[in-house]
């Protein structure tokens, strides 16, 4: 492995990230035992550390979620020794039953909580401001502005978190951690430590009568940390005898001195935010008559300051929100309307079709979501390409009845000419109001795909099922008066083949099921034209909130779509709950073997850890049946009819079930062969319209399929109801 | 003095990798960089921008609407889509390729290369077209196309970095036995400007 920051050449510069920059500033302060679980923006901290884990004799891994992560530094500093854990902001909220009693205990070893936070939400379901978890849990906390503070805060975290002996924060947001800028780097020291742990009960054993020494002891910290704070290096006063004196943290600061003459203003960089350095303010605010503060999101330096300035300006009276991330073009306007800066002239916006983030080629994921989509299929037409020819009728009834006679056709087209033209078929109804108006139980619907089928011993002709359906999809023999309906001819219907117009095409029945979500990239098939995904909350979220569902007594059958990294993160203790509650779900794990999102780290069940060597692979049906899911199918997502039959089959089943829809992440392997349209391809649209894969485009003649983009999956192909995509 | 640049693009087409090599070059030349990205979510498909800061000192990342000096296009769509990103008279570099967004929005707008670069030089005289397709095809491996554009972009004027930096960088992040092909890429992709 290259190992980008195992360089040892002190006061030299490195092109880092700021997440790159926290893994040097760990490595330079000696850290033993790293620790994290990926998630973005965050992600790139510790897999920088194992990297350089080796050459630096440091123990890496990625642990199963942040709250595991947190526990195994803790355990590692209780023993003495320095560790790291790094996060994203909702990692956090994982982590917080550890973080919060752990500054009770304290720790021994430096201690480093990295977390990432996500203004904007560039990859993330909420926007939290981690400064606030500090004022909730007593853990002081310092807040990078650029690659640089983040090097040298995490590096002075360590020395600060064992003079305390408290856990310490480093705070990054999105745009600190996945910028890159120049770090002039330190020397790196030596870790040799001996691990040992101090067996005092009354430090670690947080029964009450302990705990409550603790949280003294926690206050006493608090006070020494407050000297701390006000003589720390991140908190820098730049006076420039202005009257006005800009505050702030984090990168909103640089972008306000990007944006402004720098010379006309008084600055306050606060770095070492928490506790709050009040007597560094105060000195700063003496000498000022007005105060702006500058801090995404939360208002946490404005509420701290509120009532030590006369005149402070800050989120209710600027344009600087609460809610978003800050950028240049969003600093500078609220100085404008301040009057402190001027206007960029600007170009009028384009109107241009946008590029959003979908699930890509070859996805696994949008496979089976096809497979989903299409159970139970029917045939739709199109209203705006039928021309009311009646060929499907003609077709229909050549098939069914060998006569060219369209009053036996089980299809039906309506000319309305002018108006609009459609052909009339069965719609596979849930409970089919078909089925219950029979007088004589002559008609059922079959559990493949739910077609209906007529006894036609017991069929007497009465026509109650034809005044039942609300589609008018059902039609009795002219002459054995015997209901007629259509059967999707086995899943392969002669009337699409050959309606002249493409007008028909198998559609799949997105009423009668529920799919919760959870995160991960697979969260993109909530997007068109895919539409199957219907929630996402939070990690390991779907599964349970699908039990609640059908606990509640929804009607519809319920399936959780989870990733196989979320499975092992947050979804175990909710397939285990709906395994004791006998809980009506099925929980799909689409199982592509890495934790693809933030870029392919390695799952406890792909065989390999954080530092790529082998390890013991853990079976994910293995983990199923023995959390006591009797139901667990296996299924290739690429084999969608397959994967269709499983799906139909579960349909059916009554109690907790599993199904693992098995398929390697296409990024990480080999390419098949790329396939291209032929020209039979009459621009039916159900690749583009239905599946939705990336590479292929449409035209009002056919389909294209970009080369460069397609990564021969062959789904398509197998997907066309005309055979018109083959392997190039 | 900070010259900045927008490298824009499709997620997959190496809009970092490229990015990453013109601040290591940057930073070989002595120069403070700072660059903006964002990973995570859409690994392949979704519309992607880094923005480049070089200077003598640099306050933070992110580039000001209106006040890119280059952008620099993977791909014609891309490149007109930050065009409000552009200052005035500033430069395009764009590779002269189209590839349709899968959504119904796109289908029905019907652009094509030459309508969507009308957009480009009717907001600037600056614009220069590069095949990168056609050059990275002609040496034999298409994904050579980024080192066809960072040639195009050593050549223009506005440019700070030096060639033999950026050629430095490329050899220093391929594998070793594509720097030779990228490298005749680097130089297909600076006559492009040169000509231009």
């Amino acid at each position: 492995m290259n190992a980008k920051i195992a360089v040892d050449k002190p006061n030299s510069f490195l092109l880092l990230n700021g997440d790159e920059a926290v893994a040097r500033g760990a490595v330079e302060a000696g850290v033993n035992v790293a620790t994290a679980y990926p998630g973005t923006p965050s992600t790139e901290i510790l897999e920088t550390i194992a990297e350089a884990a080796k050459t630096f004799g440091i123990y890496a891994e990625w642990s199963i979620n942040e709250i595991v992560a947190m526990e195994v530094a803790a355990g590692a500093s209780m023993a003495g020794v320095r560790s790291i854990v790094s996060m994203k902001h909702v990692g956090l909220n994982v982590a917080a039953d550890a973080a919060m009693t752990l500054a009770y205990t304290g720790v021994k070893g430096g201690m480093v909580i990295a977390v990432c936070d996500d203004p904007a939400m560039h990859s993330s379901q909420n926007e939290q401001d981690t400064r606030y978890f500090s004022l909730h849990s007593d853990i002081p906390l310092l807040d990078a502005g650029n690659p640089q503070e983040a090097m040298d805060m995490t590096r002075e975290a360590f020395k600060i978190s064992e003079r305390l002996q408290l856990p310490v924060i480093v705070r990054l947001t999105t745009r600190v951690a996945h910028g890159k800028g120049r770090v002039r780097i330190k020397n790196i020291a030596d870790s040799c430590r001996d691990a040992e742990f101090d067996k005092d009960a009354s430090r670690w054993v947080m029964v009450p009568s302990n705990a409550i020494k603790r949280h003294a002891v926690l206050k006493e910290k608090l006070k020494k940390a407050k000297q701390l704070v006000n003589q720390s290096e991140f908190n820098v006063v730049e006076d420039n005898g202005s009257d006005i004196g800009i505050v702030g943290s984090g990168i909103g600061y640089y972008y306000a001195r990007s944006v402004l003459d720098e010379t006309k203003f008084s600055w306050l960089k606060l770095g070492f935010v928490y506790p709050f350095p009040k007597e560094v303010f105060e000195k700063f605010a003496s000498k000022v008559k007005k105060i702006i503060v500058v801090e995404e999101l939360k208002p946490y330096i404005e509420s701290n300051i509120k009532f030590l300035h006369p005149d402070i300006m800050g989120k209710a009276s600027t344009k600087l929100s609460d809610v978003g991330e800050f950028t240049p073009d969003v600093v500078r306007d609220a100085f404008v309307d301040l009057g402190y800066c001027k206007k960029t002239e600007l170009h009028a916006e384009l109107d241009l079709p946008s590029r959003p983030p979908m699930l890509c080629p070859g996805c696994p994921h949008r496979a089976f979501y096809y497979a989903l989509n299409t159970v139970n299929q029917f045939i739709d037409c199109n209203p705006k390409k039928c021309n009311g020819c009646v060929v499907c009728e003609y077709v229909c009834s050549m098939e069914k009845e060998a006569t060219f006679n369209p009053v036996k056709s089980r299809i039906r087209a309506v000319r309305l000419d002018t108006i609009s033209n459609m052909a009339l078929v069965c719609r596979v109804c849930e409970d089919a109001p078909c089925v219950s108006a029979c007088p004589k139980d002559a008609l059922r619907q079959s559990s493949k795909g739910r077609t209906i089928v007529v006894d036609e011993e017991k069929c007497n002709g009465c026509g109650w099922c034809i005044e039942a359906c609300e589609y008018g999809a059902i039609t009795l023999h002219p002459e054995t008066l015997k209901a007629l309906v259509c059967d999707t001819c086995d899943g392969d219907p002669v009337c699409i083949q050959w309606c002249p117009e493409s007008a028909l095409s198998l559609k799949g029945s997105s009423e009668d099921k529920i799919v919760t979500g959870d995160i991960g990239c697979y969260t993109l098939g909530f997007m068109a034209p895919v539409n199957t995904v219907q929630s996402c909350l939070c990690m390991g979220a779907g599964i349970s909130q699908a039990a609640g569902m059908i606990h509640a007594g929804v009607k519809d059958k319920v399936f959780a779509v989870i990733g196989d990294s979320t499975f092992f993160h947050g979804g175990m203790p909710g397939l285990l709950n709906i395994a004791y509650n006998k809980s009506n779900v099925c929980v799909v794990i689409l199982d592509n073997s890495t934790v693809a999102m933030t870029g392919h780290q390695p799952t406890p069940g792909s065989g390999k850890n954080a530092l790529g060597e082998q390890t013991k692979i853990i079976e994910l049906a293995d983990v199923a049946r023995s959390m006591g899911i009797e139901k667990v199918e296996i299924v290739d997502p690429y084999d969608v009819d397959v994967t269709r039959e499983v799906i139909k089959e579960i349909m059916d089943y009554r109690g907790p079930s599993v199904i693992i829809s098995r398929r390697p992440c296409p990024l990480l392997v080999k390419k098949g062969p790329r396939r291209q349209v032929l020209e039979q391809c009459n621009a039916c649209g159900v690749c583009v319209e239905q599946f939705g894969c990336p590479a292929i485009s449409l035209t009002s003649e056919r389909a294209e399929i970009d080369p460069t983009l397609c990564y021969g999956c062959g789904v398509c192909e197998k997907i066309c109801p005309f055979d018109a995509i083959r392997s190039m | 003095m900070v010259l900045n640049i927008i490298f824009s693009g499709i997620g997959g087409q190496g809009i970092v990798v490229a990015s990453d090599i013109f601040c290591e070059a940057a930073l070989l030349d002595g120069w403070d960089v700072a660059k903006a990205e964002v990973h995570g979510m859409a690994q392949r498909g979704g519309s992607i921008v880094a923005h480049v800061r070089v200077g003598e000192k640099v306050q933070s990342p992110l580039i000001e609407t209106g006040k890119a000096d280059v952008i620099l296009g993977f791909e014609v769509l891309e490149a007109a889509r930050v065009l409000p990103m552009l200052k005035k008279d500033g430069t395009v570099i764009v590779n002269t390729k189209y590839i349709q967004p899968s959504t119904s929005a796109a289908a029905s707008a019907n652009l094509t290369v030459e309508k969507i670069l009308g957009i480009i030089r009717a907001r600037t005289e600056k614009v220069y077209e590069v095949d990168g397709v056609g050059i990275a095809t002609k040496l034999g491996n298409i994904l050579a196309v980024n080192t066809v554009l960072l040639g195009s972009i050593s050549a223009i004027p506005e440019n700070l970095v030096t060639p033999e930096s950026l050629e430095k960088a490329i050899s220093g992040r391929l594998k070793q036995k594509y720097v030779e092909l990228n490298l005749k890429a680097f130089k297909m992709g600076s006559k492009q400007v040169d000509l231009g």
